[in-house]
């Protein structure tokens, strides 16, 4: 249900995923293979007591058992905080304290209860307030003792620390017409990819294989030379088909354990996991948050000063969450027109499960405080809150809450369109209400490399660094490829996930593939474009730069007689000079801080390269006697720039918005005081099913962005996960009257909110 | 591990009275297996294709429902859907289409969860369970079979072989809703069925209600036909909905709190009054009511 | 203790030696060699292991393989049309870009199948219920929806 036409969209994995011929990690198997294990501590704060192996190394068909003695102490991370293995304290439930490879997995798990295991629990840490006290029980005794980025503030429990300081906010407050404070409380959820992911690894001789469903294969394959000791030319990560990540399978997770085990054992060893384990183990979780935010008003609407306070749930290790607290802290504080700010936020150390970038990390929660807090404001000045986010809102050749001056963008566009489409302006009756918000997201320009081949028959190769997670990203760099080329999409088969055969690329994480692999890949197919014209103008003697490529013919220009087609100049280079071509292209500027701006612990997110904007409009219906709430259609308008794959970018928009609307009201990961989880599995843990799924409208604001990605884009995977849960808690908050302050709104604090309002 | 085919209801006794448990579509079995909480039986009689297990016969005064009857058919079968509707309300709602066929009545009744679905419907209709083994035939009202959370009275070697409803009167109707987070794949948070029958003038002449995840075992609403006797059902709804609350023992878990519990119950108590009533009225309302009236639950 | 069996699948007769307690999907993937059939959760609550048995969808990994037995199990490998062309559902899912990452896609294909098998023009929601035991985290389902929608349509 896009706005505009549709362009046919043909991905070159889909007949393989459509037919089941497709392999995904599990479905690979190796003579020999040998089957892994993982022993979990299953005790959130413990100290070590005894690890005695002796007896799981005796079950018949058991090969290796290993734990952190038989691999390097190394300690990793963007805090380097963690090791493979547990070491000396266990800080969560889900730490590998060792792994067994064995002939299968009954065998495998004999071993398992024959580890000898002993620890003495110490209090868990499970409040990110009381952590966050000076005398609380540290997770890391020795945090200092950690090796971090000189930019990334510590302190006891507090594992990241940044604030944003522009402008006097406290004179600004002090002497404001209104000043409204809000709180909010978000849980922890999860990425929840549908496949749980595998391993499996298999050394010829030094040179080490690995299988691995992971985003980000350059960063598995550094993570295993990090933490192996190996150069990063013996090892090669190949990732076949993936399921899904959602920023679940991104970084370095066990590709180490699994390289260690077919090492110890000389045989190849797959590890897959269950849906348990994709819930326990992995250092990937959406952060639980509090969000505090104090806005200053004029009586005419114009917010003059904000200020907002954030503790977010680091979990027991660092991960790559150190730049969470800046990004938190541009969410709180969001896309608006303010000149007095303060924001700070911390990221507090926790025997919880350790958070990692998920789809849009920290911005779905930070919004959806501050969206519902901008509908407070709206309503403590009698405005209406679309009219209020239009007079507060940046617009192009605006100045933002950090002082970065907005290029040409297209908000307004957004508010607009999702609301038009929307039935805001309807009287819905008692029990259906639409409510809107506001989000943004930067792009991350960043190094990516290409090589393109076209060999003999005129047919090409695009040999790519990049990973395709599912959102058709890699798939649609065949059409960047043939349109510099005059060829035809179908001309180029891809070669992808494979660190040995292409050049790095940062992998599926933030939304960056095509934005940066495009980049590369055009840079690549501009190569041989060059090489064909030569070719093409020594043929048709005429000038290189009047040759044009169309059509699969190389023609003069103004001569559309004098041509040569593309598949005999390819046939001609395949004797001689050959058509190959490498891209990779200097990575799109990303602006300067602005002076203006005082930060500390800066994580690069004060200005933003290529920001992305969207504007939800969510119609909800509201049953008053339970608290259930239904998601009736949603209307989204996006600005990410022009759309260079139309199909691609609306399943990310609907993708995005459906996972929103789980975590605004049914998505929860729930912690026992023993601060284990107690809802592993997706019975508790409720994804939304089609059953429940509503229409979804999409409006592209497509505002041409100059110096961004190919052809005028931005990104856009990441940005339609931001909004949704915001304008679905002013729906709430219109019906209810007055928001509800945990995240996700169940049922039960929907219907708690409503006692509350009548009390 | 050993798992023969049945093909008798003989079969099937034989073999549990050598120690075999019956399997069925397997949905409670093999999952539980898989999450630990029992290991599979050592003997396994599958009961799956036994004929006489899978018939819904109407006899004189009776409908026999088998054992091994879907939900699948449950929810579709016209004679269910016309005179037992709560029952199809249920089975309708039950996981998703997958599991709806292949789980079992049979099946559902004899896992004794608190939160089954079609537990309270079969409690409001007047079901009893007939069990049988080698030596004898027993029938059984619900509330003496189930005796706790996943316990039953059945003795290992007997089998459910089918339930039995006795016939609905005329004027009557009945419904089953529950409230759930989202459409499908949900388990009852809590749940509430109604049966009821009118007088002429439209007034409640007698009914029933029983109540889901709020006790130890699906429960009967106690002295609710008192209650509303000679009342409007519209009218009766706020007394059924306190006497729910009142009689509700929740405990509070990861689906819900107790309060929150003790609350809904009522509410679903109150709205399955109504649609059965509606029902009773000659109302044609759609299986399942959750869908059919809205959000959550009926409204 | 493993015991010998035979499983039709996709109308070839397979004979199977293994113990008794192993599910459908496991025997499907492992014994049988055909993997398109995935495992997500091991616990009903996916949809990913998705076949028809007697071309009613069952959930493979809550199933036993050994009751499977003399029934005609159908997978995801056994869905293409007469000249391994595309079925209409393949086809319009890539039509419509009602398939991301692809794993939860054979598992929606086999709901589908059976749906559109006993009720030939099914309501939106009819639909959305009918495929409501099949997790999908990428779509959003409803490019999903449209192709199964647009199956309907041509058949």
């Amino acid at each position: 249900m896009t706005t505009t036409e549709t362009p046919r969209f043909v991905r070159a994995d889909g007949p393989d995923k459509v037919t089941g011929s497709g392999r995904y990690a599990a479905d690979l198997t190796l003579t020999g293979m040998l089957t892994a294990k993982f022993l979990y501590a299953g005790v959130s704060h413990a100290r070590i007591t005894k690890l005695d192996v002796t007896a799981a190394k005796k079950v018949p068909g058991v090969l290796a058992v290993l734990n952190q003695a038989d691999v390097p102490l190394v300690r990793f991370g963007s805090v380097a905080d963690r090791t493979l293995f547990a070491h000396e304290v266990i800080r969560f439930e889900g730490e590998v304290v060792a792994a067994v490879a064995a002939i299968d997995a009954a065998t495998a798990q004999k071993a398992l209860d024959a580890i000898v295991f002993e620890y003495e629990e110490l209090p868990v840490v499970n409040d990110i307030e009381a952590a966050a006290q000076p005398d609380s029980l540290l997770v890391h005794e020795n945090w200092e003792d950690y090796a971090a980025d000189d930019d990334v503030s510590r302190q006891g429990n507090i594992a990241s620390f940044t604030s944003i300081a522009r402008g006097d906010v406290e004179t600004t407050l002090a002497t404001a017409d209104h000043v409204i404070s809000s709180r909010y409380v978000a849980d922890a959820s999860h990425a929840v990819p549908i496949e749980p992911r595998g391993v499996v690894a298999q050394w010829e001789g030094d040179k080490l294989t690995v299988w691995s469903s992971t985003q980000v294969p350059f960063q598995a394959r550094d993570g295993v030379c990090e933490t192996l000791e190996l150069p990063t030319n013996k090892v090669r990560i190949v990732v076949p088909h993936l399921g899904g990540g959602f920023g679940g399978k991104c970084g370095f997770h066990y590709e180490a354990h699994i390289a260690a085990l077919a090492r110890a054992t000389r045989r190849p060893v797959r590890l897959v996991f269950s849906r348990e384990e994709e819930f326990l183990a992995p250092d990937r979780r959406r952060e639980g948050m509090i969000v505090e935010i104090t806005s200053g008003l004029r009586h005419d609407g114009v917010i003059v000063a904000r200020k907002a306070r954030i503790l977010l749930d680091n979990g027991a290790y660092s991960s790559d969450a150190s730049f969470f607290p800046h990004m938190a802290v541009m969410h709180a504080l969001g896309p608006y027109k303010i000149d007095h700010v303060y924001g700070e936020a911390s990221s507090i150390y926790t025997n919880h499960q350790p958070s990692g970038s998920v789809r849009a990390p920290t911005a779905p929660q930070a919004c959806w405080a501050l969206e519902s807090h901008t509908d407070e404001l709206a309503k403590a000045v009698g405005m209406d809150p679309v009219a209020f986010r239009q007079l507060n809102t940046v617009d192009t050749g605006a100045t933002g809450v950090t002082g970065q001056i907005y290029e040409e963008i297209g908000l307004q566009e957004c508010i607009r369109e999702a609301v038009a489409a929307s039935a805001y302006h309807e009287d819905l009756g008692d029990d259906e209400a639409v409510g809107v918000a506001v989000g943004w997201w930067p792009s991350f320009p960043d190094a990516s490399g290409a090589y393109i081949k076209v060999d003999s028959d005129g047919k090409g190769v695009i040999i790519t660094g990049a990973q395709e997670c599912g959102t058709g990203a890699v798939m649609t760099l065949p059409y960047l490829a043939a349109a510099e080329l005059g060829m035809a999409p179908e001309d180029f088969e891809i070669v992808y996930q494979d660190t040995s055969a292409a050049p790095y690329d940062t992998g599926a994480t933030g939304s960056q593939t095509l934005l940066n692999n495009g980049r590369a890949t055009v840079e690549a197919a501009r190569e041989i474009a060059l090489q064909l014209k030569k070719l093409a103008a020594e043929e048709l003697e005429a000038s290189p730069e009047d040759i044009v490529l169309a059509d699969g013919m190389a023609s003069v220009v103004g001569s559309p007689d004098s041509s040569i087609s593309i598949v005999d100049l390819a046939g001609i280079a395949a004797d001689g000079e050959m058509l190959l071509g490498r891209g990779s292209g200097s990575p799109p500027e990303s602006p300067t801080t602005p002076k203006t701006v005082s930060c500390v612990g800066d994580q690069g997110m004060n200005a933003w390269a290529g920001p992305q904007f969207s504007c939800h409009a969510v119609r909800i219906r509201l049953d008053r006697e339970t608290g259930v709430v239904r998601v009736l259609e949603v209307n989204t308008a996006h600005d990410s720039g022009v759309i260079v794959n139309r199909v691609g970018a609306s399943g990310q928009v609907e993708g995005g918005v459906l996972m929103g609307i789980g975590q605004a009201l049914t998505e929860r990961t729930v912690y026992g005081d023993d601060a284990k989880q107690k809802n592993a599995g997706l019975l508790e843990y409720k994804l939304q099913t089609m059953a429940d799924a509503p229409p979804i409208t999409i409006h592209f604001a497509e505002v041409y962005t100059p110096d961004m990605g190919p052809n005028g884009s931005k990104p856009i995977a990441e940005a339609p996960n931001v909004a949704t849960a915001a304008a679905i808690s002013n729906a709430i908050a219109k019906l209810v009257g007055r928001p509800v302050r945990l995240l996700p709104m169940t049922a039960e604090r929907v219907w708690e909110t409503l006692q509350d309002e009548r009390a | 591990m050993s798992l023969a085919i049945a093909n008798s209801i003989d079969d099937v006794l034989t073999a549990l009275a050598g120690g075999a448990r019956p399997i069925a579509g397997g949905t409670d079995l093999v999952v539980g297996a898989r999450q630990g909480k029992s290991p599979l039986p050592e003997s396994l009689i599958a009961i799956d294709r036994v004929p006489a297990l899978s018939t819904i016969e109407q006899t004189d005064g009776h409908v026999r429902i088998g054992a091994g009857v879907t939900h699948s058919r449950l929810m579709s079968d016209p004679l269910l859907v016309e005179r037992y509707t709560g029952l199809a309300d249920a089975a309708a709602l039950i996981g998703s289409p997958s599991t709806r066929n292949v789980g079992t009545i049979g099946g559902n009744v004899m896992n004794a969860s608190p939160a089954m679905d079609t537990g309270a419907p079969l409690m409001t209709l007047g079901a009893i369970a007939e069990l049988r083994s080698v030596s004898h035939t027993r029938q059984l009202a619900l509330s003496d079979l189930w005796t706790g959370p996943g316990q039953t009275s059945a003795n290992p070697d007997e089998l459910c072989v089918c339930i039995v409803i006795p016939q609905t009167p005329a004027y009557s109707g009945s419904a089953y809703v529950r409230l759930e987070y989202r459409r499908a794949m949900e388990i009852a948070v809590v749940g509430a069925a109604a049966s009821v029958v009118l007088t002429e003038d439209g007034t409640i002449a007698s009914g029933r209600l029983a109540m889901t995840a709020v006790a130890p075992t699906i429960v009967e609403l106690v002295g609710a036909s008192e209650a509303m006797t000679g009342m409007a059902a519209v009218d009766a709804a706020d007394v059924i909905a306190s006497l729910a609350s009142d009689q509700a023992v929740p405990i509070s878990d990861l689906r819900g709190s107790d309060r929150y519990r003790r609350h809904t119950i009522g509410v679903m108590a109150a709205r399955a009054l109504d649609a059965a009533a509606r029902r009773a009225g000659g109302e044609r309302i759609g299986v399942p009511v959750n869908r059919n009236l809205g959000i959550g639950a009926a409204r | 203790m493993s015991e010998t069996y035979e499983l039709e699948v996709n109308g070839v007769s397979y004979p199977i030696s293994a113990a008794m307690d192993r599910s459908l999907l496991s025997i499907l993937r492992t014994e049988v060699g055909l993997t398109g059939t995935k495992e997500g959760c091991d616990d009903c609550e996916c949809g990913a292991c998705m076949v028809l048995i007697d071309d009613q969808p069952v959930n493979s990994c809550s199933y036993l393989a050994a009751q499977a037995q003399g029934r005609r199990v159908t997978t995801i490998e056994g869905i293409l049309d007469g000249e391994n062309q595309l079925h209409p559902l393949q086809r319009n899912l890539l039509d419509e870009g009602g398939v991301q990452c692809g794993f939860c896609t054979p598992g929606m294909i086999m709901s589908a199948q059976a749906l559109l098998a006993r009720n030939t023009s099914p309501t939106q929601e009819e639909i959305r219920i009918g495929l409501s035991g099949n997790l999908c985290r990428c779509t959003g389902y409803q490019r999903i929806l449209a192709a199964v929608e647009k199956t309907a349509t041509e058949a």
